[in-house]
């Protein structure tokens, strides 16, 4: 399996501490900014597909890794969690705002054999 | 001295093969910059310059965080660096040596202000 392309996204819960609803924002801003035309153009099949998501917090046990994988919304899902994201007192008063960081993968096996590039360089 | 925290802008910014945190963090600046336009100054009375903006950049590699090139970001204000964990960086699936670095950028933006009588 070969990644084709990383996509990239952040996601906020401003006042609630909820780790998991950052992360879903998070997921939802890195799959929003890009669509992947090549499965439509080539009738490849989205279970041909690997999806790994990375997802940082600053808490990553509070994390529930169900509501995530359930949010992926097509290919075979990987989830990883770890330390990073970003908490902020942005009052003073120890309230936090969480944010969380989103990576997410996707991986097709190389398709070389299936089509061919056709070079147009120096026409 | 009441330093009165008024506006919190965040962004996030990425390096894709330079493995440089501070253009990552910078890019993270520049997202929460450029994503709203706050005329909070004006709003009372005070110069752009007395803005007191405190930055906090969170990255996989606090340390490598440059402060001045961040503070370099800033068009006015008063400008504070700090740097924490967090953030994420991602491996190259063939280069071990090279991955994706991605960091936050946390803004607040304050005023010493004082109570008047209206």
């Amino acid at each position: 399996m070969q990644r084709f392309i990383l996509e990239i996204g952040s996601g906020a819960d401003l006042y609630g501490r909820d780790y998991t609803k950052a992360a879903l924002r998070a997921l939802d801003d890195a799959l929003r900014h890009s669509s992947i035309t090549l499965f439509h153009a080539l009738n490849i099949d989205h279970t041909a597909m690997k999806v790994r998501v990375t997802i940082g917090v600053q808490e990553p046990d509070l994390i529930d890794q169900s509501a995530i994988l359930a949010a992926i919304p097509r290919g075979e899902p990987e989830l990883i969690v770890l330390f990073g994201g970003h908490n902020v007192d942005t009052r003073g008063d120890g309230e936090k705002t969480v944010v969380a960081t989103c990576a997410v993968e996707a991986l097709l096996p190389n398709q070389a054999a299936h089509f061919k590039s056709v070079s147009h360089q120096n026409e | 001295m009441t330093k009165t925290v008024l506006v919190f802008e965040r962004g996030t910014g990425t390096a894709l093969r330079s493995g440089s945190y501070t253009k990552a963090a910078c890019r993270a600046v520049q997202n929460a910059l450029w994503h709203n336009s706050i005329n909070i100054a004006e709003l009372f009375g005070a110069q752009k310059s007395d803005m007191m903006i405190d930055v906090e950049i969170a990255c996989q590699d606090p340390n490598a965080i440059d402060v001045d090139d961040i503070a370099v970001e800033f068009p006015y204000g008063q400008i504070t660096v700090s740097a924490v964990q967090g953030g994420l960086d991602i491996a190259h699936p063939d280069m071990p040596e090279r991955k994706t670095i991605i960091a936050h950028a946390a803004i607040k933006v304050s005023l010493d202000l004082i109570a008047q009588e209206a």
